[in-house]
């Protein structure tokens, strides 16, 4: 018997293995279930009692070798032979995709507003988007007869004859939120208040019936145009640039007296442009009394611009529309 | 409106460009949106003598001429019929530039030119084609005595100017002429301001005709009568002009009457005074709906109110927006009229609303025109139409004047001036400042100016309204620095904001774009998401589509969803923050009206599309529960959310008693109103919920590291398929006590081995205490607890 065990070794010895699919046939002949070693082990039975530990050993020896010799030819071919790597292995092949989350490009400039803003002092406030005849238009200083609120201009919510029950229309501007704050909290006030408005206008590239401002507020003891322009322009500095050219003219609000507008220079020296981006102004004293504070003792500023207009100017955009239709080819353009 | 920069130049010597001035105009508040040249000097424009036309061997309509330009002879090609040889013609030479607007803006300059193979060295001009009249029949052909290669210049009177668009803004009624604008030059500029000599006659009393006031919305009507007057065309000076700014002659008397308009601001009529019956003019308005024929041959139904003025007939005009057919001046005209009126503003631009008729007299009239500036007007007209028509006028005027506008005073300080620009002018200098602009200083000492407010300038009210007079002719790019448009703030940002913000981070960090939906949608389109009773509609919608305000983000998830994947999009993963309005008891702003900020995370398609590294998997509602876990994570509320099913395809989320919204699976249903093909999942939670159980959420920020390590326990039941795991969790939570800290499923299984109708869940337990290693012998007692109340609860047997 321990001759057969002797052979069996000299055979795991001298079987030929030179690629992976002789290696294979190697484990077939030794290793597996119905391979050699193991059809011996199964010959035990036939072994004398006393033989039987020194057989065991020498088996389990040969085990050990054949399964040896077995790992390091496989070691060997895997390190050895490129060819043999699994298709998979390709580090060149393509990663699945992670997704990419994003700020809508509104936000973004939304955002960069807030945050210039942020540096300056003032902090955020907000209001409905639903409001009454009284926030909306009155206590800004609207005419009775102004054509703002005219049903062209203005989408209504609720209209009543009663004049004991406030109209209430779709907020034209964010200015409202100006008058919420000042009933609400005593100078000094330093804060924007960015959001959604509606005007009752024909959908085209260059116009939709809803889109976004910021308004600024500053109320105090003795805030001028002078502070005004200082803050406007330290504003168009970080938002354009720190070389950005603009310019300070005349407007009218009903809301600001005296209303001033500003100007930045768009585009090249020779062939830019200039782009109003806000209005702006001292708060009328009309407004400072409809929301309870004193005119005499406090002056203050405001001033309102679209997000929309600074985004499309930033980006290039141009459709307006393109901001509400979500394209992912649009937003993954804003990662 | 347009100004014309050389009608300026009659008030004011200015010594700026066009270009110049426009910037100044901006500048003190009359923004300039456009600058353009009118008319052209033609240079390289010349006279040539066609010596012999040919046909064109390629174009049956053109020829071929050879002209010569006095030094040269050069080939023309000519479109025109009546070109013939042996005539004179205007030659824009190449090089030359013609006032032909092109596409562009810019102007058609020529070059040489091949049509159909044949060369053209310029172009023969037709009249219009050199501004020198609207003919383009044919080209021009000059007088045969005018020698070849003359400059057309030489020939023809050519006008030319500059015209200044400018958006005069609704509180400046007194910049909508040129007398007024050339004004507010001369102040800023500090010039001499001229103004046309007038002299106002006494008020007559003539018995040519008579006129009456009836109501009280005109404040006065001043007359005057002219005869014996030439109706034709005008004169070029005057055509020149009117054409000039844009506006189109009549006849030399509509002509004076739009000239004097531009030229002082006061819209003028004249009537045809042989159509006026008895001689009458009465202003008057009715009380009943009047339908009235005006010069634009339209017949205009005029609800009762509305301001007339009529003859002894009946109406002849709307009063202040435009003449009837009746009685406008007409080629047999000989005796005119000149009406020159005040009506009230209010009535004119409801009238004009009404009609949706905006002239250039009614503009000027809803804004407030000057209340004394009738009799100079009117008197100005009729000089004119002397001058210019011949005949002659009453020497007196009619001047009818009920309601008087006296100038007022207004008191400036000049501290509050300083205050509030951020200036340090003193009163000499704000006076200075000012001085153009007509106001009278009445009185003055060290602080106060008391200044005499013409009746022209209706907008200066208060002494704001002169602060911004001094503001804007001072120049707001000169007003100085303080240095102090930084500032410190302490006040720290709200808790809302904080929420808003921190909720856009976490959806970005989930790998979610955000996007911005419409909040108007139609009433359709409501109604997949609440009941009629609950929605909002606007009163005067665009259209259908856009009546209801939005109840719900997942109109805009689901339209933007569909919308992307008509353009073959395959994986939806979208958050949006945005407000929501319903009809409710539980009013947020206004009665009835619930306004809320919502945020909404919604998933449709594939999260893993086709890959090498494994199959398409589309999205499941576990994927959207798992990241709406982080998101109440990132917020600190994940460990009190309660998360009830409010049926199969729903859950609802709570913190404490506070519902915070839902997530569910999209009905077919739902799917297929939008058209998509995939499955859907949506998450939408009230951010004012979240916030305020963010003030009620008592969770500690930190606690310490728990220094005994936790004790994991599994075990699996079996249940009845219609038993929740969701109910089992809340069980197990509830019986286990407080050292359970987290509760998972790691395995469920359904299959014949169970029981048909069963399945088991294997539920994986960590328990923790702070004080001490936990074994086996005291987890045991609360697994025994646990599991009695679940097969007390649910029948749910313990699978070994």
């Amino acid at each position: 018997m321990l001759d057969k065990v002797e052979a069996l070794k000299k055979e795991i010895e001298s079987f030929p293995v030179s690629n992976s699919d002789e290696l294979e046939n190697f484990r077939l002949e030794f290793l597996s279930k119905n391979g050699k070693i193991q059809s011996m082990f199964k010959m035990i039975g036939q072994v004398a009692k006393e033989d039987k530990a020194a057989f065991g050993k020498s088996m389990n020896d040969l085990k050990n070798l054949a399964q040896n010799r077995f790992d390091e030819l496989q070691s060997s071919f895997a390190s050895s032979t490129t060819a043999e790597r699994s298709a998979t292995d390709d580090i060149t092949l393509t990663a699945p995709l992670s997704p990419v989350g994003s700020l809508h490009p509104l936000t973004q400039t939304l955002e960069e507003m807030k945050s210039i803003f942020y540096r300056l002092g003032f902090t955020i406030s907000h209001g409905p988007e639903i409001e009454d005849d009284f926030h909306n238009f009155t206590a800004l200083n609207f005419p009775p007869n102004h054509p703002a609120r005219d049903e062209q201009d203005t989408f209504f919510v609720r209209k009543s004859d009663d004049p004991k029950v406030d109209d209430l229309v779709l907020r034209t501007h964010t200015s409202p939120v100006q008058i919420r704050l000042m009933e609400k909290q005593k100078p000094p006030i330093r804060a924007i208040m960015p959001g959604r408005v509606y005007r009752n206008e024909a959908v085209s590239p260059k116009s939709y019936f809803l889109f976004h401002q910021v308004e600024a507020l500053y109320v105090d003891e003795n805030v001028s145009v002078a502070d005004l322009k200082d803050t406007l322009i330290t504003f168009a500095k970080l938002m354009y640039g720190n070389d950005v050219k603009y310019r300070l003219r005349p407007g009218f609000f009903p809301f600001t007296e005296p209303s001033l507008e500003m100007d930045i220079w768009w585009g090249s020296k020779e062939k830019g442009k200039w782009l109003e981006i806000l209005g702006s102004g001292m708060v009328d004293p009309n407004v400072f009394k409809a929301a309870g504070v004193d005119p005499e003792k406090y002056t203050g500023f405001a001033w309102g611009m679209g997000v929309e207009r600074i985004a499309i100017l930033k980006h290039g955009i141009d459709d307006i529309r393109s901001f509400y239709e979500n394209d992912i080819r649009f937003l993954e353009q804003f990662n | 409106m347009k100004i014309s920069y050389n009608w300026l130049q009659e008030f004011i010597d200015l010594d700026l460009s066009p270009e110049e001035l426009a910037d100044k105009l901006t500048l003190i508040g009359l923004e300039v949106e456009e600058i353009e040249e009118f008319g052209s000097t033609l240079e390289g424009v010349i006279v040539g003598e066609v010596l012999e036309t040919k046909p064109h061997p390629n174009a049956d309509r053109l020829k071929v001429c050879t002209v010569d330009l006095g030094d040269e002879k050069v080939q023309i090609v000519c479109g025109a019929d009546n070109v013939a040889e042996g005539q004179k013609v205007p030659v824009a030479t190449v090089g030359s530039t013609l006032p032909i607007k092109l596409d562009d803006g810019s102007f058609l300059t020529l070059k040489k030119a091949k049509l159909r193979g044949e060369e053209s060295h310029g172009m023969i001009c037709a009249e219009d084609e050199l501004g020198l009249g609207t003919d383009h029949d044919g080209i021009m052909v000059l007088d045969p005595s005018l020698e070849t290669g003359t400059p057309i210049s030489d020939i023809f009177d050519l006008y030319q100017d500059t015209i200044i668009e400018i958006a005069i803004t609704p509180n400046r009624p007194d910049a909508t002429c040129h007398l007024g604008v050339a004004r507010d030059i001369a102040a800023a500029l500090d010039l001499e301001l001229v103004k046309p000599a007038v002299k106002v006659p006494e008020s007559s009393n003539t018995s040519d005709y008579s006129i009456e006031i009836e109501s009280d919305k005109c404040h006065r009507y001043v007359g005057k009568l002219v005869k014996n007057v030439t109706i034709e065309d005008s004169p070029k000076w005057l055509q020149d002009k009117l054409t000039a700014i844009g506006l189109r002659p009549v006849n030399n008397v509509v002509d004076i009457t739009n000239y004097v308009m531009y030229e002082l601001g006061q819209p003028l009529h004249a009537f045809d005074f042989d159509n006026l019956n008895d001689g009458k003019i009465i202003v008057k308005e009715f009380d009943k709906e009047i339908e009235f024929e005006t010069l634009d041959h339209i017949k205009r139904k005029c609800e009762a109110g509305t301001l007339f003025i009529c003859d002894g007939n009946g109406p002849v005009a709307i009063a202040g927006v435009m003449g009837g057919l009746h009685s406008e001046v007409s080629d047999s005209t000989t005796n005119i009229l000149i009406e020159s009126a005040y009506f009230d503003p209010g009535s004119i631009r409801k009238t004009s609303k009404q009609q949706t008729l905006q002239t250039d007299a009614s503009y000027r009239f809803e804004r407030g025109i000057d209340p004394n500036l009738q009799a100079i007007a009117a008197q100005r007209t009729a000089d004119l139409i002397i001058e210019v028509c011949g005949g002659e006028a009453e020497a007196g005027i009619t001047d009818i004047h009920p309601v008087k506008t006296e100038t007022h005073q207004l008191t400036l300080r000049k501290s509050y001036v300083n205050r509030l620009l951020g200036t340090d002018l003193s009163v000499e200098e704000i006076i200075q400042i000012v001085n153009g602009l007509e106001l009278d200083v009445v009185s003055k000492n060290e602080d106060t100016i008391t200044f005499e407010i013409p009746t022209f300038r209706p907008d200066l009210k208060r002494e704001v309204d002169l602060i911004e007079e001094v503001g804007r002719l001072f120049d707001y790019n000169k007003i100085g620095s303080k240095n102090q448009g930084i500032f410190v703030s302490t006040e720290p940002l709200t808790d809302w904001e904080l929420l808003l913000s921190k909720t856009r981070d976490v959806g970005v960090h989930l790998g979610f774009k955000e996007i911005y939906s419409n909040s108007l949608i139609s009433q359709k389109e409501a109604l997949n998401f609440v009941t009629e009773e609950q929605m909002i509609e606007t009163l005067n919608p665009l259209n259908k589509d856009m009546s209801t305000m939005r109840p719900s983000l997942m109109h805009g998830f689901l339209k933007s969803a569909s919308y992307n994947f008509n353009r073959k999009a395959e994986t939806i993963r979208f958050f949006e923050v945005g407000n929501v309005f319903v009809q409710s008891e539980d009013a947020t702003y206004h009665d009835g009206i619930n306004e809320q900020t919502h945020l909404l995370f919604g998933l449709s398609g594939f999260k893993n599309t086709e890959h090498w590294t494994g199959k398409a998997t589309p999205f499941s509602i576990f994927d959207l529960k798992s990241e709406v876990n982080a998101f109440f994570t990132k917020l600190g509320l994940a460990g009190n959310i309660k998360i009830k099913a409010t049926d199969e395809s729903s859950l609802t989320y709570s913190f404490k008693k506070i519902e915070l919204g839902k997530v569910s699976t999209v009905s077919q249903t739902l799917l297929d109103v939008y058209d998509i093909e995939h499955q859907t999942y949506i998450a939408e939670f009230s951010l004012d919920k979240i916030s305020e159980a963010l003030t009620k959420n008592k969770a500690k920020s930190f606690t310490a590291i728990p220094k005994f390590p936790a004790f994991e326990f599994d075990f699996a039941v079996i249940v009845e398929q219609e038993i929740s795991a969701g109910d089992l969790m809340n069980s197990i939570k509830t019986n286990a006590g407080n050292t359970l800290k987290n509760i998972d499923i790691f395995d469920v299984f359904e299959g014949k081995s169970i029981g048909e109708g069963n399945k088991s869940i294997a539920f994986r337990l960590n328990f923790i205490d702070p004080n001490k290693t936990l074994n086996i012998k005291e987890v045991e007692p609360i697994i025994q607890r646990v599991v009695k109340s679940l097969e007390k609860q649910f029948s749910a047997k313990l699978r070994s």
